[in-house]
């Protein structure tokens, strides 16, 4: 019984001692961040997360954000959600009226968005999204939402071209995707995608969130022939998918995964087998723009980013930085912490930043954006498309 | 009498909740309403009968889609709430018929299927569910302290509703015959109790409301997918609380539930991402020291308190 009350008393001490640490400070720009920081999704939270980081550690050592002439640090609260959709929610509403939030970045993924930004919306609370692209997010009429991804057939739409252009003899098309919302919509788009090219759709087969074995799928690709295969999930998915494609002896023509290559970590895990794997994203660290942000040019954010983690930013980090740099840029013109006036600002704002150009559709969504295309070319990715920014021709596989 | 009085006043004392906290702290007593309602209605199949069932997540994400769908369709909250409690019955006694005459492990595992399988239907109906995308409920028109009460007074009301059949069962033939299961299945068959009658009504009192709670769930978060409600978490938990509380009995599912949460709550507050580490460290430690539940152990205390009085 002894041992009992002492971890009682250890842990309610401990709680306290936490609690009352985060004291709060004069001056401060507080934003809620939840993200999936333990749990299936911990890798993408955490890259999140450094973007995040980036920007709050550049914007304070430049003296802070001005607003009306006056400083302020920023502060940037992260709780985990464990990956948990409806713990992130749970988060929003904490973050908001505990916490007492300025502001919000919205969790992870188009999914848990979409659920939280339910809250924000409640309370009026300006709420940016870095990772949350499927226009089912953006069509709820909210107000306080703002995404930084364009929508999915941006994504879907250069590469159909490109491939029908570039080799007429790819003909079957093999999709499998992760039943989730992004990475389902995703699949959805490339079939009508491919059907409005002429192409034929010779299998759509949807994984289960969490599957661990595509073995059986993946013989029924085999059987079907196809001459390009698309597969969507997250960067765990794809690298367990590509490895078991190669056990089975797959090899299209063509094989475009959504959204693991762009990271590094795809291609450290799968080695020469994601040569000329094919992907888009919203962001890559090639593209060129002059921005009026904190970090300035891409080149500036590029180095900034590799000066800090040691490693090149992809597209989850620098949207997560440009979320804090846009939310920046609209306090600045806002000159105060109304959320109302804040959220104006961003409503109209049309600028330039290292991301790309920024400007939101009536959804909240950003319009501005040309995602590129990109292909795992001698274990890098290179840009094929758009042309301003190409740094290589699509290659095609035998 | 005595649990009809404490019943009324823990109903009383917390509906006093809205006037000492803030939304979020609402939002937590929503949950631990929830929670209770789970484990109260698990209590039912796994305390009484003694039935290990892990198909408290089937239940509440049958009756989550199945709220949902209704409200889609424009069916009035109050139905489409009713329906989905009504289905989890349905459905578990459909279910209950297949799966009820397997006992220990092979009923927990076979339990545990049921609702992946319901969430694999629901990931291959996109049609009628929205499938992986999830659906959307619509907003109900309130201001956001006005939503707030509205579904804590649901919750809370359902888990007053599941705490009062849970009283009434227990005093019944039916908790009798199920506690007699429990103990000897055979003998309770030989001796006139007609075992798969009872299992049958015990797996249907653990569906109906926690279909209902995942009616009120969907409505109060207006956004549901399917490794949300069907999520293995949502059946664990409720065990664990039971376990926590005092398993078989009427209030401890409740303690349980309030414990679990609070402890949750204060453990993923305090650190950052260990927390499910802390958390399990803690039920480890729980399970381990109290075995019979928060209530045994008060009641042993209370017991040693008065060694000389007569038992009452």
């Amino acid at each position: 019984m002894q041992a009992v009350r002492t971890v009682f008393a250890a842990a309610l001490a401990l709680g306290l001692f936490a609690s009352t640490s985060a004291v709060r400070a004069q001056d401060v720009i507080k934003v809620g961040a939840p993200l999936p920081l333990t749990g299936a999704l911990s890798p993408e939270g955490l890259k999140q997360q450094r973007g995040y980081n980036l920007w709050a550690e550049t914007a304070n050592a430049a003296g802070g954000i001005k607003v009306g002439g006056k400083p302020y640090k920023v502060e940037i609260v992260y709780v985990d959600y464990a990956s948990n959709t409806p713990r992130a929610v749970q988060v929003a509403e904490r973050l908001i009226t505990e916490d007492k939030a300025n502001f919000l970045f919205a969790p992870f993924g188009s999914g848990a968005a979409k659920a939280a930004s339910g809250v924000s919306e409640r309370y009026g609370i300006p709420t940016i999204a870095a990772t949350a692209s499927s226009r089912e997010v953006y069509d709820q009429g909210y107000k306080f939402l703002f995404g930084t991804f364009t929508p999915n057939e941006t994504l879907i739409d250069p590469l159909t071209e490109i491939v029908s252009k570039g080799d007429p003899a790819v003909k079957r098309v093999a999709i499998l995707a992760r039943n989730d919302l992004l990475t389902l919509s995703l699949a959805n788009l490339m079939q009508a995608a491919a059907k409005a090219k002429g192409l034929e759709v010779v299998m759509m087969e949807r994984y289960a969130i969490g599957t661990m074995d595509h073995a059986s799928a993946i013989t029924q690709m085999r059987g079907a022939k196809p001459d390009w295969v698309f597969a969507t999930g997250y960067i765990n998915d794809l690298i367990l998918i590509r490895k078991q494609m190669a056990d089975q002896g797959v090899s299209p023509k063509v094989l475009t995964m959504i959204a693991g290559p762009a990271y590094k970590e795809f291609t450290e895990a799968t080695g020469p087998l994601a040569e000329n794997v094919s992907s888009a994203s919203w962001w890559h660290p090639a593209v060129r723009y002059k921005g009026v942000d904190l970090f300035g040019t891409t080149e500036a954010f590029n180095a900034a980013f590799e000066k800090k983690y040691n490693v090149v930013p992809d597209y989850a980090e620098a949207s997560a930085a440009a979320a804090g740099a846009i939310l920046q840029l609209a306090i600045e013109k806002a000159g105060t912490l109304d959320p109302a006036k804040v959220r104006d600002a961003l409503a109209a704002m049309d600028l330039v930043t290292f991301y790309g150009p920024v400007k939101f559709g009536p959804t909240g969504q950003i319009t501005s954006l040309e995602p590129p295309v990109f292909q795992i070319q001698g274990g890098k990715p290179v840009v094929v498309f758009p042309a301003a920014v190409k740094q290589a021709d699509f290659i095609f596989g035998k | 009498m005595r649990d009809w009085l404490l019943l009324l006043l823990l109903a009383l004392a917390c509906s006093l909740l809205p006037l000492a906290g803030d939304n979020y702290v609402l939002r937590l007593g929503t949950i631990v309403a929830m929670y209770a309602v789970l484990a109260q209605s698990w209590n039912f199949i796994g305390g009484l009968a003694g039935y290990p069932s892990f198909a408290t997540a089937a239940f509440f994400g049958l009756g989550a889609y199945t709220s949902a769908v209704l409200l889609s369709y424009g069916a009035p909250t109050g139905l489409a709430w009713t329906a989905a409690g009504g289905m989890a019955c349905l459905f578990a006694a459909l279910i209950g018929g297949a799966i009820l005459h397997l006992k220990g492990h092979y009923f927990a595992i076979a339990s545990l299927a049921v609702g992946e399988v319901l969430r694999e239907v629901v990931n291959t109906t996109p049609d009628l569910t929205g499938g992986g995308m999830g659906m959307n409920l619509p907003v109900p028109k309130l201001s956001v302290a006005a939503a707030a009460q509205t579904f804590y007074f649901s919750m809370l009301a359902l888990a007053a509703l599941t705490t009062a059949a849970a009283i009434i069962v227990q005093r019944s033939r039916l908790g009798f015959g199920l506690r007699c299961i429990q103990q000897n299945e055979d003998a309770a068959n030989i001796l006139g109790v007609n075992a798969y009658g009872y299992k049958t009504a015990a797996f249907c009192l653990s569906a109906v409301f926690a279909g209902m709670a995942g009616a009120i769930y969907a409505s109060w978060v207006h956004y549901i997918e399917p490794p949300d409600v069907f999520d293995i978490l949502l059946a664990v938990k409720p065990l664990v609380m039971v376990l926590l509380g005092g398993i078989g009995t009427v209030f401890g599912p409740i303690i349980g539930a309030f414990l679990l949460i609070a402890f949750e709550e204060l453990v993923w507050r305090s650190f950052l991402t260990i927390h499910a580490a802390m958390l399990g460290g803690i039920i480890v430690v729980l399970v381990l020291f109290m075995p019979n539940g928060l209530l045994a152990l008060v009641r042993s205390g209370l017991a040693r308190l008065r060694p000389a009085g007569p038992k009452p």
